[in-house]
């Protein structure tokens, strides 16, 4: 470069500008039609596919979106039971975990990719040898499975291997359910109660609206007993009592914060007024011995309409006098046989084998032991190492893939043919809605393999379960099943069961000092989820804490021990210890705690490591639910732990905000909206003109806070993942957000309100907007122009209602978080809504591109618009149907009805900036022997 | 003392003024022009296709649908592009060996799509939809300009936002009845205003909403 002169260095500089200036014009975009066109396919147009996504073995039915060939929206299938046309989170997230760059992509062997021909050879060498000692050694270690084809196949691998062993891995295991059955009845049984007809439901600890495969159709259940409508209350009530803040204890119109003793006391009180003989004292104080029989007689009330539920956490014995009881109370619970095989035995029965040196070839698909495992039992290198040959198969390198000999990588459900059962007992048939993307194979595959046929095509082997004798599918049976998502008539029949036995309860023991309750991950299930952004950043629904979790205690633990939310501290359990940051929450019993469990991942993706403490650790085989003797101590360490609770709080009177009204005191006409009659400086907007003025009402009384909501919303119009360095600058995207308030005091119970953009007919937003970016359009809706937003941020800051979102990266747009700006995952984005750019102002737009979509197709028609043309993300994700939109020019839609009800109201009102979205108010049902003690 | 300014450093002063106020308005006007100008909007500029495909001779000439290769029109947002076979249904009886159709052929062979370049092109920010168009009488001349006349495609409007307002402020111009929309030769009546208007009502237009902005945008 010495040579270059001024001079010259001059003329490459202007040659470099006119270059520039001559050739800034869009690069060709080129066209690639079909060569031969598909049937059916329009492009452009998405075609919806019925098929089953799994959660902890069970299926929910879901249709699937596919734009172009690419899965882009999972929506709740009507015609299937256990979905009824509802999602949950974890159905909405499977889109991101398909695009997932950190799924495992080709099989390895010690950590280093090989191809399948390797792995398969390996296993028919050694299958070569089991054949001939008749599977001796052959041990398969699977998560729970209902799939009938995985369990056909495995009745089929018995009959060649009879030697070989099946064991079943579930974290989440009910493992004090099944026994307490066992202990109940005398064989093995399922409980599945039938919430819709409760309408009493009291809950030991049970958290039946929780996170689980049955949660869509528990709080759709729920729902239809708490629902408030003028003309057709229903008067379902909920009782919780229990030791750690629930999602069902903050819906229950009494909820009592016990521990976990008192809970077993208040059990056998229960027994005791249902006349059980042989129970020993309960014990219980007078007020509490006053609200056990309050509930016992609201229960004798409703004969044949009340229910119990256990949970995991109570020993057995307490599971076996809940069947007394609700036997006593002729209870709606279906019995059936276990709908998942229950296999040879658990984990803890492979580790014995291993130890013995009994386990010669171990296949493992599906769970994650190494991570899962109790911390009495380590499933470590030195463990494995006992088996001659290890396999792993999962969707991720996860800590047991990464200890095993081979790997070999699963295929996503979307991605492959399988079926399913619900958690009611229904089949359902998988379907791919892709091809694989990856050299990925299906457990399916897999146990053909075993099997001897490798190259079978998994929709054979599917298909072939459906063609055996009893589940019989003609060819016209068989594509009717697949277009519907069901397949009729399914469900095992329940088991008539002579009455339960009353189980031997041990004098109650002395209260325990201490005790750590741990707890489903409601965002994360078990930690399988863990990889997934969108979850990982979805606010838990009563902490609203992402990225990560934390000890759970109540204020005044907390005061005794000189603790704040936020401090760190060294929780000894099980004598192990880990770090872990504190939440003081109300609702927590004295001296118990909670942690969920799902994070703290050492392996298995990018996005996952190290987000959070695991908790897997402190538990034992014993008692895997409750840790007791639990001890903490403050540690100079700090953790970080980070919550959206207070990033977008309204100013307003709490009352006004989040009105709770009583089911017997409701006000017989709505209450005038409170609209001031205050002149405004805006504009008037006349929309009577107007063919549509599109509204939405949210029911706080039937709003669960479970985010179906929220991930639908984020999946529809591709709202970015920021990272928890940008969550902690208060920098949270979701354009829907469920506040949550605390009721009573400190008793737990917690209102939700999903809060959208309002759609004000006199914006805030609008006048402040410098360069009219934000402007109403003729139907009402309240518009967020991209393109001529220049970020002043003035619109955000002059809302009220806190629901603008500001780009201040590229969060979408270049600057993704991690590895969710890699090139595969631009195929998740909805193609219909624009991906914003950094510097930007962003919200809800009510589902525009829905909206078009209907109108245009209702005008293509030649007709109106009709109520449930137009449904939005989040109206179609929600289980207990808690949104209501339409058009309020059509006196007869959903909404306007809504609007009549008593309970109607309207955030805000008196800032009167007529918002579009309005409430219904959370109305509890408490019973009223007890509502004067204790009311909401 | 010595003058310091010679009698030309006044005309220098008031060049400079007229420039320091003149030359922003002038580079404004430039780029507006640049921006405005078919350089910039790809207006009439013919686009160098694989094949030398003429809508001049398949539609004019043989009179041949739109709908025959543009399927989709009526139904989705895309009017889609005809796969090869489309092409192969004439062209594997006729003109057979015919060199500039060679890329057809492979394309058949190979089962490898034909790369054909983008003529019309709007920003990813404008949803627009072909079949809504159709449905309320916008003719594909109006917007394609008279494809019948062009013996290769080009982009015959300037495809602006402001052009795309032009119509939705006033659509009642460019309406025609339903079974011209298709038609090559259509030339607005003596009565276009009048008829617009009646079309406008036995469509159920409402204009007033065609300018929302997220008619367009979302």
């Amino acid at each position: 470069m010495t040579d270059l002169s001024r001079r010259r260095a001059l003329k490459l500089l202007s040659a470099n500008i006119a270059l520039i200036a001559a050739g800034c014009g869009k690069p060709p975009q080129k066209v690639l039609p079909y060569v031969h066109m598909p049937e059916r396919t329009v492009a452009g147009v998405p075609l919806q596919f019925a098929s089953t996504l799994p959660l902890g073995g069970y299926g929910r039915g879901v249709l699937c979106s596919s734009y172009d060939g690419r899965p882009i929206k999972v929506s709740g299938n009507p015609l299937h039971p256990a979905s009824l046309g509802s999602t949950d989170l974890f159905a909405e997230a499977h889109v991101l975990s398909l695009y997932d760059p950190d799924r495992s992509q080709a099989s390895r062997r010690d950590g280093e990719i090989t191809a399948w021909e390797s792995v398969e050879g390996a296993l028919a060498d050694r299958l070569e040898v089991l054949r001939r000692n008749d599977g001796e050694g052959l041990r398969l270690l699977t998560g729970p499975l209902t799939s009938p084809t995985n369990l056909r196949q495995i009745t089929e691998l018995r009959g060649r291997y009879p030697k070989m062993k099946w064991f079943v891995h579930d974290p989440l295991a009910d493992v004090s359910a099944l026994s307490g059955a066992m202990l109940a009845f005398g064989v093995p049984v399922e409980a599945f109660p039938l919430v819709a007809e409760a309408d009493i439901l009291v809950t030991l600890g049970a958290d039946p609206l929780g996170p689980g495969p049955a949660q869509v159709l528990n709080s759709r259940g729920f729902a239809e007993r708490r629902r408030v409508r003028r003309g057709a209350a229903a008067a379902g009530r909920l009782y919780a009592l229990e030791a750690t803040p629930s999602q069902t204890g903050a819906k229950a119109d009494h909820r009592l914060t016990l521990t976990p003793n008192e809970i077993v006391a208040v059990a056998i009180a229960m027994a005791t007024a249902l006349a059980a003989p042989r129970l020993p004292d309960a014990n219980l104080s007078a007020a509490l011995a006053d609200v056990v029989a309050a509930i016992v007689g609201d229960m004798k009330a409703h004969p044949g309409r009340a229910i119990v539920l256990a949970c995991p956490s109570l020993p057995a014995e307490i599971h076996a006098l809940t069947h007394w009881i609700n036997h006593a109370l002729d209870a709606p619970i279906a019995l059936r046989s276990p709908l998942s095989g229950t296999g040879d035995g658990e984990l803890l029965d492979l580790v014995a084998e291993l130890r013995e040196n009994r386990v010669d070839t171990l296949l493992i698909s599906g769970c994650n032991p190494t991570y899962t495992a109790p911390g009495d039992i380590s499933f470590d290198r030195a463990l494995l190492g006992r088996a001659r040959l290890t396999v792993h198969h999962d969707q991720y390198v996860t800590e047991t893939g990464a200890l095993c000999q081979w790997h070999v990588p699963d295929s996503h459900p979307l991605e492959s043919w399988g079926d399913l059962r619900g958690v009611e007992g229904t089949a359902s048939i998988s379907q791919p809605l892709i091809d694989r993307l990856y050299g990925t194979r299906t457990l399916t595959s897999l146990l053909s393999g075993l099997l001897g046929q490798f190259d079978a095509e998994d929709y054979d082997i599917v298909r072939a379960t459906w063609q055996e004798r009893g589940n019989n599918l003609s060819d016209a049976d068989w594509r009717r099943a697949l277009h519907d998502g069901v397949v009729p008539n399914s469900a095992p029949e329940t088991l008539l069961l002579g009455p339960p036995k009353l189980p031997t309860i041990a004098p109650l023991k002395p209260p325990q000092a201490s005790t750590l309750l741990l707890r489903t991950d409601p965002t994360l299930y078990d930690g399988s989820f863990a990889n997934n952004a969108w979850l990982q950043e979805c606010p838990k629904p009563l902490t609203k804490e992402v990225w990560g979790n934390s000890l759970g205690m109540n204020v005044v633990d907390a005061q005794r021990s000189g603790l704040v939310s936020g401090d760190t501290v060294h929780l000894t359990a099980s004598g192990r210890g880990i770090l872990v940051p504190v939440r003081v929450q109300p609702g927590h019993a004295p001296g118990v705690m909670s942690l969920t469990l799902g994070n703290g991942r050492q392996r298995g993706g990018e996005i996952c490591v190290g987000v959070g403490v695991d908790a897997y650790g402190l538990r034992t085989v014993a008692s895997p639910w409750a840790v007791e003797g639990a001890s903490i101590a403050r540690s100079t360490k700090g953790l970080p732990s980070y919550a959206t609770q207070e990033q977008f709080v309204i100013d307003g009177d709490r009352d006004d905000i989040f009105p709770t009204l009583v089911l017997d005191r409701l006000p017989s006409e709505p209450p005038d909206a409170k609209t001031s009659s205050v002149a405004t400086l805006l504009p008037p907007h006349d929309y009577a003109s107007a063919d549509a003025r599109w509204a939405m009402t949210i029911d706080a009384g039937t709003c669960t806070g479970c985010n179906a909501c929220v991930l639908a919303c984020q999946v529809e119009n591709n709202v970015p993942v920021v990272g928890p360095a940008e969550i902690a600058r208060n920098r949270d995207m979701h354009w829907l957000r469920i506040d949550t308030y605390q009721l009573g005091d400190d008793d737990g119970r917690v209102g939700f309100q999903p809060v959208p953009c309002m759609h004000c007919e006199t914006a805030p937003c609008e006048p402040v907007c410098p360069v009219g970016a934000s402007i109403h359009d003729s139907e009402g809706l309240n518009v967020q122009v991209y393109n001529r937003c220049v970020g002043t941020r003035f619109c955000e800051a002059n809302c009220p209602y806190k629901v603008r979102r500001f780009n201040f990266f590229g969060y979408a747009d270049g600057q993704e978080y991690k590895n969710l700006g890699a090139e595969i995952m631009h195929a998740h984005n909805n193609p219909d809504v624009t991906v914003r750019a950094r510097g930007v102002m962003e919200k809800c737009t009510y589902c525009v591109q829905r909206i078009s979509e209907a109108r245009r197709q209702a005008e293509k028609e030649s007709r109106p618009l009709r109520d449930g043309d137009v449904t939005t993300a989040c109206q179609n994700a929600c289980p207990t149907q808690a949104i209501a939109f339409g058009n309020l020019q059509d006196k007869d839609a959903q909404v306007s009805r809504w609007r009549d009800q008593p309970q109607h109201f309207v955030l805000l009102s008196k800032l009167n900036t007529k918002p579009r979205t309005t409430y219904l108010a959370d109305v509890r049902n408490p019973n009223p022997q007890l509502a004067e003690a204790k009311g909401p | 003392m010595p003058q310091i300014f010679d009698p030309g450093a006044d005309t220098v002063v008031r060049s400079l003024f007229i420039a320091s106020v003149g030359g922003p308005v002038f580079f404004a006007v430039l780029a507006y022009a640049i921006v405005r100008s078919p350089y910039s909007t790809g207006q009439d500029v013919v686009v160098t296709q694989p094949v030398p495909f003429s809508h001049e001779h398949h539609v004019a000439q043989l009179g041949l649908d739109c709908r025959y290769c543009h399927t989709q029109v009526e139904k989705a947002a895309s009017a889609g592009y005809p796969p090869t076979e489309t092409c192969m249904t004439c062209h594997s009886q006729i003109w057979t060996n015919a060199a500039m159709l060679a890329p057809v052929r492979e394309s058949l062979a190979d089962n490898k799509p034909i790369a054909w370049q983008r003529v019309h092109r709007l920003p990813q920010y404008a949803y627009f939809d072909h079949s809504i168009h159709i449905a309320k009488g916008v003719g594909c001349t109006t917007c394609h300009g008279p494809v019948g006349d062009m013996p290769l495609m080009y982009q015959a409007a300037p495809l602006s936002m402001q052009w795309c307002l032009d119509c939705h402020r006033d659509p009642a111009k460019n309406l025609r009845p339903k079974d011209k929309v298709f038609a090559l030769d259509w030339r607005p009546p003596a009565d276009q205003i009048a008829e617009g208007h009646a079309l406008l009502t036995q469509y159920g237009i409402k204009p007033e909403h065609l300018t929302d902005c997220s008619v367009c945008h979302r």
